[in-house]
C-alpha cells in the first residue's frame, strides 16, 4: 500500500534521527573528551618511555610545595563532601487496606443519595452522572459513619476513622521494616480536613509509645498535594539531624467531610473521595542504604496561591443552608494546567537530560527571536523517568496530564487503576501508585519514578524517586496483592447502571 | 418491661462485586406472593459476660461473607418487558438496623407478645420506586443483659419461609466456620417430567380453581387490618403422638391442623353460627416437584380443603377433618402441581391487581415442618431457643403455623403460632379439645 510505506518510513527514520540527536547531546563531554585523550595518548606514545622517564626526573618538587598541595587536594575534598546533603533513603512504606466490609457499590451509593437527598431528585441525578464518568471501580470503601442512613459523622466516629487507618498502616510499616516505635525520630502526619486536638501526630505517639523527645509535625489543611509537602519536610528535618529517621503518615479523613447539602459543586468530593492513607519510613542512615527501596532525588514545590482565583478553585465553605462542603470552581482544570506547567519549568532543567534542554531553549529562543509561531517544544519527560506516579484525583486531571506530557496509556496506568480500585483517597494516593507499579513487577533498580500531586491553595508538588533495588513480585503485604492479577480492567467513559 | 432502642439503620454489601448486567427472573410461584412479606425471629443466648456490641459487628462482616453467594437478596426489583416482576442483580445490598433491649432473652421470653416481638423485625413497604426498595431487612437487638435476636424480614416475591431458613443457616454456618455447608441453587422451576404425562390426564382443577379464584377477585390494594393477636403453643411428643393416632393421621401437620381448624371453628362458631371454617391449607412442594432443598425460590402452595357439610360437635369431626387434609395433600402431588403451574405460565396478567393469597375468609394452616430453623448455630453450642415466623398480612379468618420444636423435645413435638383476632385467641386458649392435648403457651395474649 504505497501511501501508508511513506508515512511509516517517515516516522522510522525520524526516530533514527532523534536517537543520534539526543545520544549526541546527552554524551558529549565524553564524545569530546575521548579524541582528545587519545590524541594525548598517542603523542606520549610517540615520544618513547625514555623521554617520559626524563620529564619525571625534571620535576623537582620541594617538601612545602607537596604539603601544601595534598593540604589543598585534602581541604576541596573535605568541603565537597561536607556540603554535599544528606541523601535521604525511603525505607519502606505501607498501604492502608479497606476492611472488605466497608465497601461501596455504586447501586447502594445512589440507593442512600436518593433515600437521603429525596427532596433534591435534580441534585442525585447531577450525583449518578458524576460517579457514572468518574473512572472508579466497585471496590471503593467509605468510613462506617458513611454507610448509616442517615450518615452520622460525629467526631468520635472521625476518630475511629482515624485510628483505623493509621493505626493499620502503622502496624504494616513497623512489622515490615522491623522498626521499634522507640527509635522513631521524626514523625509527621498529614491529614487535611480532620484536625483534632490534640493531634492525629499526638494520637500516633499516645498509641506507639514513642520516645519523649520526638519531633513531632502534624500538617492539616493542606490538600491533596500535603503528602509531598510532608516527604519535603522529613527530607529538610534529615538534614539537619544526622543518622536519623523520619515516619510521615499521609491520609485523608472522609467522615466529617461528608457533604449532606445539595448543591452541585459541592457533591463532586462525596462521589470522589474514599478511605485510604500510607505511612512512609525516611532514613538518612548509610546503614540503611542497604535494604532501602528508594532514594531520593528532589522535591519540587510550586505554589499559584498569589493567584486570587487559583487560591479560590476549591474552597471549602458553608452553603446558602449553613451545610459546609468543599466548592470545586469551574477552573479547576485549566488552573491545574498552569500549575503544573510552573512546576515542570522548575523541575525539566534539574532531571531533563542535556539533549532535551537544549531542544527547549532552541525552541525558546526561536519564538522570541524568529518566529512567534513555531510550536513550542513539550520536553520529553519519558526519557527522564521510567514511572509516573500521577495523582488519582479524578478522571479529568489524569487525562489532561496525559495529554499535556504525551504519556502513552501504559505511564497512567497506576494512576488509573489506582482511581479505579481505590477511588481518590487524597495524599496518599500516589503510595498506592507506586505499589502498583512494584505489584506489577515493572519496579527495577536504577528507575526514576516521578510522584506528581495537586493540591487547594492552589499548589503543585513533584518528587523524584530512584529505585534503589529492583523490588521482587509477588509483592505480598501490598494493597495489591489479591486483585492486581484482575488488573488493569478497561474502564469505560460512562458506567451504566 | 424489656424495651427495644433503635441505634442505628445501615446497608450491609457482599465482599465480592456482582458481575455486571446480571439479572434473575421470578418464577410463577413468586410473582403470585407478591403481595406478601415474611417474618422471621429467632433467639440465642449468648456467653456470659460478653460486650455489648461485639456479636453485633462479627454478624454484620458474616453477612457480607454470607451475601456473596445470594446476589438475588442484594438485587433490586424490576419490571421486565411483559410487565413482570424480576430482580436485577446491582449488588446494592440489604439493610440491616440495629437495636438494643432491656433485660436478658429469658426475660423477654417469659413477658413477650406479637406487638413485642413484631418490634425486633425492621419491616418497609415497597417503595414509589421500588428500584430503591430492599427486599430484605435485618434487624440485630441484643439484650443488655445476655442475649440476642435476630430478626429477618422479606418480601414474599423473592423468598418462602424455607429458603429463607436455608439463607439463615447458610449465614450461620459462615459466621461459625466460614464454609457455607448447603449453598444456595439458583434455578427456574422444573418442567413436567417428560414420562409423567399419563394418556387422557385431566388437570387438578380444584387446586388450578383456588388459584383462580384469588387472581380473578384480588380484594382491594389497601387492605384494612384488623387487630390480630398471635399465640405460641408448643405440644409435646407424646401428645402429637397421641393426636395422631387419634385421627389416624400420617404426619404431625395432618393432625394438629385438623386439630385447630375444629377448635378454631368452635371459636368462631361461638360468634357466627355452626359448622367448620373454611381453611386451605399451605405446604412446601420442593419434594414433590423434585428439588433439592437447596432451591432458592417460592415452593410453597395453597390448595382449599373440602369438607362435606354436615355439623357434629364431637370426635368424629375431627376425624373427618383430618381426613379431608389427608386427601387434598394427597392430591397435591407432582402431575397436580405441574398442571397449577402451567395454568399460571398462561393466566399470570394480574400485574395492576395481584393477588393476595392468605386473604379473604379462609383460615390458613401452613406447614412448615420441614424448616431447619433450628440448625442455624451462630456461636459454637448456641442454637436458638426460640424461632418465630409470620407470613403477613394476616387478613381473612386467621392463620396457623406448624413449625418444628428445638432439638431434644422428642421428633413429633411441635410448635404452633397462631394468628386470629384477639378476642378468638383469649378463647382458643381455653378451648376444650385443645386444652386436652396440654399444650404449653410460650406466647399468649397479655
Amino acid at each position: 500500500m504505497p501511501p501508508k510505506l511513506p508515512e511509516f518510513s517517515n516516522s522510522v527514520k525520524l526516530k533514527h534521527v532523534k536517537l543520534g540527536y539526543q545520544y549526541l547531546v546527552n554524551h558529549f563531554l565524553t564524545l569530546l573528551l575521548v579524541p582528545v585523550i587519545l590524541g594525548l595518548l598517542v603523542q606520549l606514545l610517540q615520544l618513547g618511555p625514555h623521554e617520559i622517564l626524563n620529564l619525571w626526573n625534571n620535576l623537582h618538587f620541594d617538601l612545602i610545595q607537596i604539603l601544601c598541595s595534598s593540604f589543598l587536594i585534602v581541604f576541596v575534598t573535605a568541603l565537597y563532601f561536607m556540603s554535599k546533603p544528606r541523601l535521604v533513603y525511603l525505607v519502606d512504606y505501607a498501604c492502608f487496606k479497606p476492611p472488605v466490609a466497608l465497601r461501596v457499590p455504586f447501586s447502594t451509593f445512589m440507593e442512600h443519595s436518593r433515600i437521603i437527598l429525596s427532596s433534591e431528585p435534580k441534585s442525585v441525578d447531577f450525583q449518578m452522572k458524576i460517579l457514572e464518568r468518574s473512572g472508579l471501580g466497585e471496590e471503593t470503601s467509605l468510613p462506617p459513619a458513611i454507610h448509616y442512613i442517615p450518615p452520622n459523622p460525629t467526631m468520635e466516629a472521625s476518630r475511629q476513622e482515624a485510628e483505623l487507618v493509621i493505626f493499620s498502616a502503622m502496624d504494616l510499616l513497623l512489622n515490615k521494616t522491623g522498626l521499634k516505635p522507640k527509635d522513631v525520630d521524626i514523625l509527621i502526619v498529614n491529614c487535611s480536613l480532620f484536625s483534632p486536638t490534640p493531634s492525629l501526630s499526638a494520637m500516633v505517639i499516645n498509641k506507639y509509645k514513642m520516645r519523649g523527645n520526638v519531633k513531632s509535625f502534624n500538617l492539616s489543611g493542606m490538600g491533596c498535594s500535603a503528602g509531598l509537602i510532608s516527604i519535603d519536610l522529613a527530607r529538610d528535618l534529615l538534614q539537619v539531624y544526622p543518622k536519623s529517621n523520619a515516619v510521615v503518615v499521609s491520609t485523608e479523613i472522609i467522615t466529617p467531610n461528608y457533604y449532606q447539602g445539595k448543591e452541585r459543586s459541592m457533591l463532586v468530593p462525596n462521589c470522589l473521595f474514599r478511605m485510604g492513607g500510607a505511612a512512609i519510613l525516611l532514613s538518612n542512615r548509610g546503614s540503611d542504604r542497604r535494604r532501602a527501596k528508594y532514594r531520593l532525588l528532589r522535591v519540587v514545590r510550586t505554589h499559584k496561591g498569589a493567584d486570587d482565583t487559583a487560591y479560590r478553585c476549591v474552597f471549602e465553605q458553608e452553603d446558602p443552608q449553613g451545610k459546609v462542603g468543599i466548592l470545586l470552581s469551574k477552573d479547576l482544570m485549566a488552573i491545574a494546567g498552569e500549575a503544573l506547567k510552573s512546576n515542570i519549568t522548575t523541575l525539566g532543567p534539574l532531571v531533563l537530560p542535556a539533549s532535551e534542554q537544549l531542544l527547549f531553549l532552541v525552541t525558546l529562543i526561536g519564538r522570541k527571536v524568529f518566529n512567534a509561531k513555531w510550536k513550542p517544544y513539550i520536553p520529553d519527560f519519558k526519557l527522564a523517568f521510567e514511572h509516573f506516579c500521577i495523582h488519582a484525583g479524578g478522571r479529568a486531571v489524569i487525562d489532561e496530564l496525559q495529554r499535556n506530557l504525551q504519556l502513552s496509556a501504559e505511564h497512567v496506568e497506576a494512576s488509573r487503576m489506582t482511581l479505579h480500585r481505590f477511588g481518590n483517597t487524597s495524599s496518599s494516593s500516589l503510595w498506592y501508585e507506586l505499589s502498583y507499579i512494584e505489584a506489577k513487577g515493572r519496579m527495577k533498580k536504577g528507575d526514576r519514578v516521578w510522584q506528581i500531586a495537586f493540591g487547594s491553595g492552589f499548589k503543585c508538588n513533584s518528587a523524584v524517586w530512584k529505585c534503589n533495588k529492583t523490588i521482587e513480585t509477588p509483592v505480598v503485604d501490598g494493597p495489591w496483592f489479591d486483585c492486581v492479577d484482575r488488573y488493569p480492567v478497561d474502564i469505560p467513559e460512562v458506567v451504566k447502571h | 418491661m424489656a424495651q427495644v432502642s433503635f441505634i442505628c439503620k445501615r446497608t450491609v454489601v457482599s465482599t465480592k462485586p456482582v458481575q455486571p448486567g446480571k439479572y434473575s427472573s421470578l418464577s410463577v410461584l413468586d410473582r403470585v406472593m407478591e403481595r406478601n412479606h415474611l417474618l422471621v425471629v429467632l433467639y440465642y443466648r449468648s456467653k456470659r459476660g460478653r460486650e455489648v456490641g461485639g456479636i453485633t459487628k462479627k454478624l454484620r462482616e458474616s453477612l457480607s461473607e454470607t451475601l456473596t453467594s445470594f446476589p438475588v437478596a442484594t438485587g433490586r426489583l424490576l419490571k421486565d418487558p411483559k410487565e413482570h416482576w424480576m430482580i436485577k442483580c446491582n449488588d446494592a445490598g440489604v439493610r440491616m438496623v440495629e437495636a438494643r433491649a432491656k433485660g436478658s432473652v429469658e426475660e423477654w421470653l417469659r413477658n413477650v407478645d406479637r406487638e413485642q416481638e413484631l418490634k425486633l423485625v425492621h419491616w418497609e413497604e415497597m417503595f414509589h420506586k421500588p428500584y430503591y426498595w430492599s427486599t430484605f431487612y435485618v434487624q440485630l437487638t441484643e439484650f443488655e443483659e445476655g442475649g440476642l435476636a435476630i430478626g429477618l424480614s422479606c418480601t414474599h416475591l423473592v423468598v418462602d419461609p424455607t429458603c429463607v431458613t436455608m439463607f439463615i443457616k447458610a449465614w450461620a454456618d459462615t459466621t461459625l466456620g466460614g464454609k457455607m455447608v448447603s449453598p444456595p441453587l439458583f434455578h427456574p422451576l422444573p418442567p413436567r417430567r417428560p414420562g409423567n404425562m399419563t394418556i387422557g390426564h385431566k388437570p387438578y382443577t380444584p387446586l388450578i380453581n383456588h388459584y383462580k379464584s384469588f387472581i380473578e377477585n384480588p380484594p382491594p390494594l389497601a387492605v384494612a387490618l384488623q387487630r390480630h393477636s398471635t399465640a405460641t403453643l408448643t405440644f409435646t411428643d407424646q401428645m402429637v403422638k397421641s393426636c395422631m393416632d387419634m385421627v389416624k393421621a400420617l404426619t404431625p401437620f395432618e393432625a394438629l391442623a385438623a386439630l385447630f381448624w375444629v377448635c378454631i371453628s368452635n371459636v368462631k362458631a361461638k360468634k357466627n353460627g355452626s359448622g367448620l371454617t373454611n381453611m386451605s391449607i399451605c405446604s412446601d412442594m420442593r419434594k414433590v416437584l423434585g428439588l433439592d432443598k437447596g432451591f432458592f425460590g417460592n415452593c410453597m402452595v395453597y390448595n382449599k380443603v373440602h369438607m362435606e357439610l354436615g355439623v357434629q360437635e364431637n370426635d368424629h369431626q375431627l376425624i373427618k377433618a383430618a381426613m379431608a387434609i389427608k386427601e387434598v395433600v394427597g392430591e397435591m402431588d407432582n402431575e397436580g402441581i405441574m398442571d397449577l403451574i402451567e395454568w399460571l405460565e398462561h393466566n399470570d396478567n394480574y400485574q395492576y391487581s395481584p393477588p393476595l393469597m392468605n386473604g379473604r375468609d379462609d383460615l390458613i394452616c401452613i406447614n412448615l415442618e420441614g424448616v431447619e430453623s433450628y440448625m442455624a448455630m451462630f456461636e459454637d453450642g448456641y442454637k436458638p431457643i426460640r424461632a418465630s415466623y409470620y407470613i403477613e398480612p394476616t387478613v381473612g379468618e386467621g392463620q396457623v403455623i406448624i413449625l418444628p420444636s428445638p432439638a431434644g423435645e422428642g421428633v413429633l413435638s411441635r410448635v404452633v403460632m397462631v394468628t386470629l383476632l384477639e378476642d378468638e385467641v383469649v378463647k382458643l386458649c381455653k378451648d376444650a379439645l385443645l386444652m386436652h392435648f396440654s399444650p404449653t403457651i410460650l406466647m399468649g395474649v397479655k
